[in-house]
């Protein structure tokens, strides 16, 4: 079930290419306002200096020292973590202790949640009725639903605030407990590696959760987010194995290809053709990392229609238009 | 001092007879015969301690001043934990005190008596009147010590040691042991010089000879100031470990049952050879080789470069994560630092270890006030650290570490340079007007007073470097060993050499750089070329946006290929240049050599007519907007 799960995911993504390029474009142009706002500010204070020369072919670490001296909000994120495999180690490591972002990072950061929240609807609705629909419904589908995963967005952000707030805090209050008698750096590494597991285990958890909680309220045509919420939460307590083991197995792809980026993400390069390289390379990167997430809807999607025994499980939606998905799929010959 | 007619400075030392007695390489007026037990259960020490103390000041004394480090911690009120709060520090937990008390003194007679002087002993807070603060005690002497005179002070003592502070204490069944007994202060001609523990300096002691013998249980490994010679087992499951150092102002001790006792000798066609003593922990063992060769490396290039290590051992500690005594010197022990993940390109542990090595020649032979002149030791250690780390460590990859530290990452792109890394000019720059370096150290404002003594000082003598040349810097230094080492030197003991050295009066410099925090900044303020006739008139302007002053170059090219190079003194707030020439100016350079590194600003130093600043803006914004949306897609999980 996992396996076919998995190949109809990935079966279902690539038949929607549009919804790709969509979360692509969304990805691209949220970063795209602050990306220009940065530029602004290291050509400023390159201004007409010849400094700008080294800069531009090559890495002016004493540069790029004195232009963090001299700058902060937006301006103090620019660290060498942006150079290739170090900024998925910075971001990766930001969440996972908890770090702050910087004011209009946080923003597009938000931004950039509430795009996908929108978007997640008509996604989710595209990949469970497995054809193409259009523009047009895929909005209307985006803006039914929207509002619903609002809803559903303010339990999640209460369970991820006591998990980020209470939970973290806890949980690196104790490695700090366990780390103060500590001697041997290599067993406080493997502590904290320790809890960084049970914290992501839980963010999981609550990840599972809420993506089959979406999933039902789009398939289901739901219109209460805390039934929607129980209901996913009886599936995965009903399908404990497959829910678990797809999720895990999307997780797993998702490190092969954190790794794989590790071997070939571009280094600082210079300036030209070069620089262009290294930014096609990143997108490239971005776009599989896209893929993949579209993967974890689709699979997962997949995965619970194909757990839908028979008619009576579903809610009994009003058959008028648009009708659910699991309506549509029931009235399927 | 004393200023002569002509305004040259004859400078005398701090103590009239500071000379070596004997064969000796020493005054060793401060001797001290030291029996200490270690109780691992308890985390405590019971010591005591015969102190033979001649007197070297030119004048007598009727009292004795000691320093006692460890009641730094104990209590939230000594003056040490009382700075270490202006940093943003917060109030340690009760169970990290440390202390220590003394519990007998006797001053011993000619007739073979003693005198007990313990009702006499008093606490006394000659920098700040803390009356909290228990880390000086005074005691009077039965008479007035004459110069050249000895007394002789039975001390017993019980030392509750701390969690790790400041470099000393025990965390696990690691115990790094320094600053532990009760330690006599300086005696200069003008009088003690024995100051309270201060949260952002260090140490001042004379010389002596060291015979410490130090019981701990069996297991522990245990290694010292100076070279074991003896080594007894007890019946009672302990071992007495027996070290002995002459010509040493200090010794510390460390013990641990996971050390590897790990030997190499290095050995140099002119310097003497020198057996390295490893004490390596369990988790980093194979870094044994890195250990190893740049401290071989440091003592061959400091060696070759300012006079030998003549002790003929050394031993070097791996110090325990957390332990807090990882980077710091003694005499003829040092602490290293390293990781359990120590990327191979990365100057861990060789950047500290080379440091602390190199302090051996500043601080342990060139035995400065570091209470007041903490830029003496630590600010020329720096330098000359630098000076090794570039010349041994390539390639010195940028390092940064992720997941609370726990995971690092070594940038092949960016390398580690000596001038602005090695000399730590980006710590410099946040805050260079901190305080004037010829302020008393302890004096500095806590929080940034590493970023005067060690940063500015680095730079300020790499500057020296890039102006009189490295061969004058070296001698001078070399010169400055010769003449004062195992011995106090002031301040103006070493501007007096470097001034002799380079055959020039090099005050004004001094006088920027160490007697003044102004900020030094110069930059380009305009380049204007216009066609004039069959010509073009060039108009350069070049500005100093600092306080401080310096002699820069200020060069324009031409577009022919031709340059122009104006040595502009840096006093007045611009100069102006005009030229006639047959092309217009393509770029100007105010100090294109990069001479004064203390430069905050250096990207303002330079124009060109083909700016490419929208070039790198655009190529780093690039780079910059994948590392947001690569954020933007992990944060998206949570959608």
């Amino acid at each position: 079930m996992i396996r076919r799960a998995l190949a109809d995911g990935y079966r279902r993504v690539l038949s929607a290419p549009a919804l790709l390029c969509g979360v692509f474009v969304l990805t691209f142009l949220l970063a795209l306002p602050l990306a220009i706002a940065m530029r602004d500010m290291l050509t400023a204070h390159l201004g007409r200096s010849m400094t700008a020369a080294s800069v531009a072919d090559g890495v002016n670490y004493d540069w790029w020292q004195e232009f963090l001296a001299h700058t902060s909000g937006l301006g103090a994120t620019f660290t060498p973590s942006v150079i290739g495999f170090a900024a998925v180690l910075d971001n990766v490591s930001s969440v996972m202790d908890a770090q702050p972002e910087a004011a209009p990072v946080a923003g597009a950061l938000a931004a950039y949640i509430l795009g996908w929240l929108f978007l997640s609807g008509g996604i989710i609705d595209r990949y469970a009725r497995q054809r193409r629909a259009g523009a047009a419904p895929f909005f209307s589908a985006c803006g039914v639903h929207f509002f619903r995963f609002l809803r559903l967005a303010a339990l999640a952000a209460v369970a991820y605030w006591i998990l980020f707030v209470h939970v973290h805090r806890w949980l690196f209050g104790a490695w700090a407990n366990i780390n103060r008698d500590l001697a041997v750096e290599r067993t406080a590494i493997l502590w904290r590696f320790g809890f960084y597991v049970v914290f992501a285990v839980l963010l999981a958890a609550v990840n599972l959760l809420f993506d089959y909680a979406k999933i039902r309220t789009v398939v289901e045509d739901r219109r209460s987010m805390i039934g929607a919420f129980g209901a996913a939460a009886g599936f995965i307590r009903r399908h404990p194995g497959r829910t678990l083991g797809l999720y895990t197995a999307n997780a797993l792809l998702f490190l092969v290809v954190i790794a794989a980026w590790s071997f070939v993400a571009p280094g600082a390069g210079r300036g030209g053709w070069s620089m262009w390289i290294g930014f096609a390379a990143g997108q490239a990167y971005l776009l599989v990392r896209l893929a993949l997430k579209l993967q974890f809807m689709a699979s997962q999607t997949s995965l619970f229609q194909r757990s839908l025994a028979h008619a009576d499980y579903v809610a009994a939606p009003v058959p008028m238009w648009p009708d659910s998905p699991a309506v549509e799929a029931i009235g399927a010959p | 001092m004393a200023l002569l007619a002509g305004g040259s400075v004859v400078v005398r030392a701090t103590q009239a007879y500071d000379r070596p007695v004997g064969a000796a390489r020493s005054p060793r007026n401060a001797n001290y015969e030291i029996e200490v037990r270690l109780d691992p259960v308890m985390h405590t020490l019971k010591g005591r301690e015969t102190i033979r103390w001649r007197n070297i000041s030119a004048h007598a004394t009727d009292q004795i001043q000691l320093h006692l480090y460890w009641n730094a911690w104990r209590n939230a009120d000594s003056t040490w934990l009382r700075e270490r709060r202006l940093g943003g520090g917060t109030a340690p937990r009760p169970d990290t005190f440390g202390s220590i008390d003394v519990t007998s003194m006797r001053q011993r007679r000619e007739s073979d008596t003693s005198t007990d002087l313990t009702p006499q002993l008093r606490f006394i807070a000659p920098d700040d009147g803390n009356a909290a603060d228990r880390t000086v005690m005074a005691v009077t002497l039965l008479a007035p010590v004459e110069p050249l005179q000895e007394v002789i002070l039975d001390v017993e003592w019980n030392a509750k040691i701390p969690r790790p502070f400041n470099r000393t204490g025990w965390i696990a069944d690691y115990y790094f042991i320094a600053q532990w007994f009760p330690k006599i202060g300086v005696l200069e001609d003008e009088g003690w010089n024995t100051h309270q523990f201060h949260f952002s300096t260090e140490f001042y002691a004379d010389f002596g000879v060291y015979d410490v013998r130090i019981t701990a249980p069996s297991p522990f490994v245990v290694g010292g100031s100076g070279r074991q010679v003896e080594q007894v087992r007890n019946a009672n499951g302990t071992t007495t470990h027996r070290y002995r150092g002459e010509d040493i102002h200090d010794f510390a001790w460390t013990a641990s049952p996971h050390f590897a006792d790990l030997h190499r000798t290095f050995t140099h066609a002119t310097l003497p050879t020198v057996d390295m003593r490893l004490l390596l922990l369990d988790e980093h063992r194979g870094q044994e080789d890195r250990y190893f060769r740049i401290v071989a490396d440091t003592l061959r290039l400091y060696g070759e470069w300012f006079g030998a290590y003549p002790y003929g051992y050394v031993t070097i500690v791996d110090p325990a994560y957390q332990s807090e005594s990882d980077g710091m010197e003694y005499p003829t022990l040092f602490t290293g630092r390293s990781r359990y993940l120590a990327p191979s390109t990365v100057q861990v542990p060789e950047s500290t270890t080379a440091h602390e090595a190199g302090h051996q020649w500043w601080y342990a032979m060139v035995a400065s006030n570091e209470f007041e002149h903490a830029w003496m030791d630590e600010g020329i250690n720096t330098f000359a650290t630098a000076r090794v780390i570039s010349e041994v460590f390539t390639p010195n990859d940028l390092e940064r570490r992720y997941f609370g530290g726990s995971v690092p990452w070594a940038f092949h792109d960016i390398r580690v340079r000596r001038d602005v890394d090695g000399n730590r000019l980006p710590g410099y720059r946040l805050s260079p007007e901190a305080d004037v370096p010829s302020t008393p150290t302890f004096r500095y404002w806590p929080p940034t007073a590493a970023a005067i003594t060690y940063n500015k000082t680095a730079l300020w003598l790499n500057t020296l470097e890039n102006l009189v040349g490295w061969p004058v810097v070296r001698q001078s230094l070399s010169t400055y060993f010769d003449r004062w080492k195992f011995r106090h030197p002031s301040p103006d003991d070493f501007f007096q050499i470097v001034n002799e050295t380079a055959g020039q009066d090099l005050g004004w410099f001094f006088d920027q750089v160490y007697r003044s925090s102004n900020t030094f900044d110069y930059a380009v303020q305009d380049l204007s070329s216009v066609r004039s006739g069959n010509s073009y008139r060039t108009t350069v302007v070049a500005q100093r946006l600092g306080e401080a002053t310096f002699p820069v170059d200020v060069v324009t090219t031409f577009g022919n290929g031709e340059r122009a190079t104006e040595r502009w003194d840096g006093v007045a707030r611009r100069a102006t240049w005009v030229y006639e020439k047959g092309s217009p100016a393509v770029t100007v350079q105010v100090d294109p050599k990069r001479v004064l590194l203390l430069d905050v600003n250096y990207t303002n130093n330079s124009r060109t007519v083909a700016p490419r600043g929208e070039e790198a803006g655009l190529k780093w914004a690039l780079k910059w907007m994948v590392w947001l949306q690569d954020l933007m897609l992990t944060y998206g999980f949570f959608a």
